[in-house]
């Protein structure tokens, strides 16, 4: 279907989308600290006060657990929060209400009651962000039955995704990566979904499948390009979700190129690199024609420092030599 | 006003003030019948627990606490919330959900109100707005949360969480008061303190005795009643409710009661040496059941012979329920993944269009944010 787009950077897209589904229909509700000041949120909730009043754009005490549960609580009534974290690391105040309430709700009813609950996690990156402002958790999540996880990389997803999952019947988290908040790419106008499970390959390729999510997206574009004018032919995929996750795409790609290389903005043990390779090579092991390779963080939290972020942080360049590695070796 | 706490109760010995005065005499049958219905029907299935062994999931029995779900059930209508603790049966029928249906769940067949996924303590019943966990201190908060949505959405309905004192202990509940404080909401908070965490007493676990002066400092109306006369926890309930329906928001009530059982199970964990024999007897000489009973004899409402009546009706429904459970098939295995989540997004498919673009430009300049 054709669509009408304009230019909107990732955080006016999700703005672009909120908007949209408050206009829609009126159960939508936004909560979270500062949701209804000037700054909103990085600029993603601007202007909703104005538009929907503060009975629909609500702040909220600094109690997270809360205010999950007062989500909760909102949903069994019809209606649908979106929730939003400045940073993630605060909503883990909110692990009781999205482990043991949210998550199995629907289980433990026997499908009779679901809970239309959406939560923005956002994950601060550089400029010191340090250990309590940098925990990308799509992993620890999408651990999680009953919860679905996306992981936006573009503008054009984090608008769709947003909107899939506020008309949809099931708990999301979306982890937004905030060194992202301000790339542009073409947005449709119209209200449109971006389906869960469903990858996207950004880009082409017959060597290596390198299989890249959240602001590991346009790394790994800029090191395929680099690659390619050294013969290395990248085929980049990203899931976008990884709750659930779309191994089929994934393998596909494998299947044509016999590599994989995975890209993942969290630690390395455990991680969602090991689920996704794992998942590789329990379908398409046997033709695989080198050992797989993860780029991920180190097992460590993240340092304040500029000098040790420039370490703890993968660049084009570990992408490139982990490609090549993938390449090269038999 | 006097304080009534444990220790105070413990002191009168046998309560002597219920009275009947203004109650009606349909409402104090009403409230002595689901007594007597709720007491039996737990009776019996802590009877049966062992014996058949068939209901293998744990079950917290409520006898001794069977005031304030009576009062409840007088109280709410269709449309209200009611979010109960682990020791949920009376609860459960407090909101008019099937008998046959609760024991089915937790004989984990699929004609349990949730199919036998649940069992006693995580029961639900969406249709009836009632529902209960485990980890109970959350479900306050999602009570809360419900009263959010019942004043955002205007209607005239009210949230009711039923806890233990034990879910003060948790910092969510004070954050859960304080919101409802905050926005007025409809919520009634019922907590039935019955002393003990398990084994371990209030006393041991907070500073401080009285929960109702410390809900007070949030705005919250809040008051301390003895828990086991039916007649007084109605009212005070009634008028909780009517203040949350009309705007007047949140109450905390603090029904000081007993658990006569286990904590969990149809044996006595006694043996464990937690709490004095003539603690447990001066509690069963003040059954809530009897307190009222023999008010109810007193004034000639009720006569030996609807005494026998209402415990045959009770018993009737009780078999039959047991018969329903054991007759049921246990469920079937279908797919996980339906179990966790929705095959279809019917709103989404109204609202949205699929498009599809993967196109982006990549070589943009990865700004880097400065402070926070």
């Amino acid at each position: 279907m054709l669509a009408r787009a304009t230019a909107l950077s990732y955080s006016q897209a999700i703005n672009q989308g909120l908007v949209q589904a408050m206009e829609m229909d009126a159960s939508v509700l936004l909560m979270g600290q500062l949701v209804d000041y000037k700054p909103g949120v990085f600029n993603t909730t601007s202007g909703l006060v104005e538009k929907f009043g503060r009975n629909r754009v609500l702040d909220f005490p600094v109690a997270e657990g809360a205010m999950t549960s007062a989500a909760i609580g909102a949903a069994i009534t019809g209606m649908r929060p979106v929730l939003v974290h400045h940073r993630l690391d605060f909503m883990l105040y909110s692990l009781d209400a999205i482990t043991n309430w949210l998550s199995l709700w629907r289980f433990k009813s026997d499908n009779k009651s679901n809970l239309p609950v959406v939560i923005r996690a956002i994950v601060g990156k550089g400029w010191g962000q340090g250990p309590q402002h940098s925990k990308s958790l799509h992993a620890w999540f999408s651990h999680l039955p009953g919860v679905k996880v996306a992981i936006p990389a573009t503008a054009f997803d984090a608008k769709g995704l947003l909107l899939e999952s506020i008309f949809g019947e099931d708990p999301v988290i979306i982890i937004e990566h905030r060194s992202l908040f301000d790339f542009t790419n073409p947005v449709p106008e119209i209200p449109y979904r971006v389906r869960f499970g469903s990858a996207c390959v950004r880009k082409n390729g017959s060597d290596v499948t390198l299989v890249a999510m959240g602001y590991m997206v346009p790394i790994a574009l800029r090191a395929a390009a680099k690659l390619k004018r050294e013969g290395i032919d990248v085929e980049v995929v990203d899931p976008r979700t990884l709750a659930p996750l779309d191994r089929d795409t994934i393998c596909t790609s494998v299947l044509k190129t016999g590599r994989l290389v995975v890209a993942d903005p969290g630690w390395r043990s455990f991680g969602a690199a090991a689920e996704i390779i794992t998942s590789v090579v329990e379908v398409v092991g046997n033709k695989l024609h080198s050992a797989p390779v993860r780029i991920t963080l180190p097992d460590s939290h993240t340092p304040m420092s500029m000098a040790l972020e420039d370490h703890y942080y993968p660049s084009e360049a570990d992408f490139c030599d982990a490609v090549a590695k993938a390449f090269y070796s038999k | 006003m006097e304080t009534i706490n444990h220790n105070s109760v413990l002191a009168s010995g046998r309560y002597k003030d219920l009275s009947l005065d203004n109650t009606n005499s349909d409402l104090a049958l009403q409230l002595y019948s689901f007594m007597v219905r709720l007491r039996r029907c737990e009776e019996a299935l802590a009877a049966e627990y062992h014996p058949a062994d068939e209901m293998r999931c744990p079950v917290h029995f409520c006898i001794g606490q069977e005031a304030a779900p009576a009062a409840l059930s007088a109280l709410l209508h269709h449309d209200d919330y009611l979010f109960s603790h682990h020791r949920s049966h009376g609860y459960y029928l407090a909101k008019s959900a099937p008998m046959a249906e609760m024991f089915a769940e937790i004989y984990g067949k699929n004609t349990g109100a949730n199919g036998g996924k649940a069992g006693s303590q995580d029961i639900s019943y969406p249709s009836e707005q009632f529902y209960s966990g485990a980890i109970l201190a959350g479900a306050v908060a999602i009570a809360v949360g419900a009263g959010l949505g019942l004043q955002l959405r205007q209607l005239p309905h009210v949230a009711v969480a039923g806890f233990g004192e034990s879910a003060t202990d948790e910092g969510i509940f004070w954050e859960s008061v304080n919101y409802a404080g905050l926005r007025k909401l409809p919520v009634v908070f019922v907590c039935e303190n019955n002393k003990y965490s398990v084994f371990s007493p209030q006393s041991k676990r907070q500073a401080g005795d009285s929960l109702c002066q410390r809900v007070a400092t949030f705005g919250v109306k809040s008051n301390t009643i003895f828990g086991n006369d039916v007649q007084k926890v109605h009212q005070s309930l009634s008028t909780a409710i009517a203040d949350a329906r009309n705007g007047d928001g949140p109450s905390f009530i603090e029904l000081v009661t007993y658990r006569w059982s286990a904590h969990y199970g149809p044996d006595s964990d006694d043996s464990v040496g937690y709490r004095p024999a003539e603690e447990i007897a001066n509690w069963k000489s003040n059954c809530p059941i009897l307190l009222l009973e023999s008010a109810l004899l007193n004034t000639g409402t009720l006569t030996a012979r609807l005494k026998l009546d209402i415990e045959a009706r009770a018993d009737r429904e009780i078999a039959s329920a047991f018969q329903f459970a054991k007759t049921s098939k246990p469920p079937d295995l279908s797919s996980w993944y339906a179990m966790n989540f929705s095959e279809h997004s019917p709103m989404a498919d109204k609202f949205l269009v699929d498009v599809d673009w993967g196109e982006f430009d990549a070589n943009q300049d990865s700004i880097l944010q400065k402070g926070y």
